[in-house]
């Protein structure tokens, strides 16, 4: 990930690489005046939020391969995602046969979770291959 | 769940998809990327996209799915603990100019010259509540990202933006406590609403008369805008490409739609009192949806003495999203006749739009929020919709699947008898008088 991405994902505004004109301070008690012949000086409020800390999450093991392995194709409910993910399950059936594929649609809408299926997928599948947005 | 796994996305989401990775925890996920779109394409058209390369990598599409479930983890992809998030320092001293350019440049500004926060005018602004510019207000994400936290002092240096005066805070604070952003991630460029309802509209001197959701009135310009720039300030909002997704963006995002009911003209009980509040609170109501559309675009919206609003109102429904709801604004011109032909509550009208407002089974499935949110909750048995889909293609169902989905409020200055609809969901009401 870049810088510009890496700001942004600290809710930092890529502009901030910028160079500014203005003086990013500390905190002070009242506006700051300039000498006689500058303009005035003003100390304004960062209006953003606080951001919550990140909680790193370790990724799961990787398999050795996919040579007789169960892999389950999850369509999360977008237009299209069906017909992708049969695509998919497809191409393992002409170029990986000894992958078994097994197709499911997650329980309802895209944004609502779906614990059963993920049991499912826990107690029966070795990978997953989740489809898609738009 | 411990189990490798592949994400596939369009690659029109690449930075949505990378960034609410990294902000879940997972910086380096092993996203794969398809072609943009595969809605509406062939089985042989997705068939190339599958045998094709991944359009960000260049990489064969197949092998980027098979390596992302196979490749053993880097030392990066198995890290654990915490990442502090930092939004810069608390305050800049700098010209008024530079300052202006610098919150121009940072994204905290709907693109409008702001107030700039002084601290006089954000001390100000918090003399206007009893509560303690430390004390958290709320939380608030503009989409499903991880919600952003902000306390009293934050909300007002965006109140001072909007241009705010300090007695408008409580209303500002309401609409922060609420928790909801104005700006969503959704590609379908969501629009919000407020209704403001209790003494609060006089004293204030909002505009419920001529103009009533026009630029005529300081609390109703400054209050919807605050709204906004919390948002993007509060809840990280309105970043196009990675928090703001909406294809065309709406132009009610600039100060959304910000209606305070006319309850001296209404000849019904005001909003709020259908809410559980008394008259007497202040309170302010929040909704989400696409937009508003007049009155005047339906069939038989001639101003005659045989003008029917009921049937008007049903023909404006028809052209709605049945995924959101409807929000009446009626001009109290219309609102009167109503009553007169025998609408003597809210009620009784919402109750025959809902009856009367129908659509067939088939032209309900051809709707794109129908495939993409009340399909799958079909198929998890959920009603309406479990049964609406088991139903032959010629029957009739309601264009809204339940008739609290349907919700009038009175506003307008009563120069013509005209009113609009708001494909427009109602999602919470919020004391005023708690933020005072």
């Amino acid at each position: 990930m870049n810088r510009r991405k890496l700001l942004s994902l600290l809710g930092m505004s890529p502009a901030m690489l910028a160079t500014s004109k203005a003086e990013a301070q500390q905190h002070k008690a009242g506006p700051a005046r300039s000498s006689s012949s500058g303009p005035e000086k003003l100390t304004v409020v960062n209006p953003k939020g606080t951001p919550p800390a990140i909680q790193l999450i370790p990724m799961a093991p990787r398999l050795d391969s996919l040579n007789g392995k169960t892999v389950f194709l999850v369509d999360t409910g977008f237009h299209g995602s069906d017909v992708l993910l049969h695509q998919i399950e497809a191409w393992f059936g002409r170029n990986m046969p000894s992958v078994t594929v097994v197709f499911r649609r997650k329980a309802g809408p895209y944004m609502e979770d779906d614990p059963n299926l993920w049991k499912e997928i826990k107690a029966n599948g070795n990978a997953v291959i989740m489809a898609v947005g738009h | 769940m411990g189990i490798p796994s592949a994400p596939l996305v369009t690659k029109a989401f690449k930075d949505l998809a990378l960034l609410n990775a990294a902000k879940r925890g997972m910086p380096h996920e092993r996203i794969c990327f398809t072609p943009h779109p595969v809605w509406g394409k062939t089985p042989e058209e997705v068939r190339a996209y599958v045998e094709g390369p991944d359009p960000v990598s260049g990489k064969p599409l197949m092998k980027e799915i098979v390596d992302a479930l196979t490749v053993p983890l880097s030392d990066e992809e198995k890290r654990s603990g915490m990442v502090s998030v930092s939004v810069g320092p608390p305050a800049f001293t700098d010209t008024a100019d530079n300052l202006q350019e610098l919150y121009l440049n940072n994204g905290y500004t709907d693109f409008l010259p702001v107030i700039l926060p002084t601290e006089e005018k954000v001390e100000a602004m918090m003399r206007a509540t009893s509560h303690r510019p430390d004390e958290t207000v709320g939380k608030m994400a503009a989409g499903a990202y991880p919600p952003w936290s902000y306390n009293v002092r934050q909300v007002a240096a965006s109140a001072v933006m909007a241009g705010c005066r300090p007695e408008y805070f409580p209303i500002v604070l309401a609409i922060a406590s609420s928790g909801v952003a104005s700006l969503f991630s959704s590609t379908n460029s969501f629009a919000f609403a407020m209704v403001i309802n209790g003494p609060i509209r006089d004293k204030l001197e909002f505009n419920y008369g001529i103009g009533a959701l026009g630029p005529f009135a300081q609390p109703n310009a400054t209050i919807g805008r605050a709204w906004t720039l919390m948002s993007k300030n509060l809840g990280n909002g309105g970043i196009p490409g990675d928090t703001y997704l909406g294809s065309l963006g709406n132009n009610l995002n600039y100060n959304n739609v910000v209606i305070a009911e006319h309850e001296d003209a209404n000849p019904w009980v005001p909003f709020h009192v259908q809410r559980g509040f008394k008259k007497e609170d202040n309170v302010v109501s929040l909704f989400r949806g696409l937009g508003v559309v007049p009155g005047q675009v339906a069939r038989g919206s001639s101003a005659n003495e045989n003008v029917q609003f009921d049937y008007q109102m049903s023909d404006l429904f028809s052209t709605f999203t049945g995924f959101f709801g409807a929000l009446i604004i009626a001009d109290p011109l219309v609102a009167a006749r109503l009553k007169e032909q025998g609408y003597d509550t809210k009620e009784k009208l919402t109750d025959w739009l809902y009856k009367n407002t129908t659509q067939t089974v088939k032209d309900y499935k051809s709707r794109n929020y129908a495939y993409l949110f009340d399909y799958p909750r079909a198929l998890r048995g959920d009603e309406p919709w479990a049964s609406w889909y088991k139903m032959p293609d010629d029957a009739l169902i309601p264009h809204f699947p339940h008739v609290s989905d349907i919700n009038i409020v009175v506003a307008g200055g009563q120069t013509n008898a005209y009113p609009q609809a708001g494909n427009l969901s109602y999602g919470v009401s919020v004391s005023i008088d708690k933020w005072m």
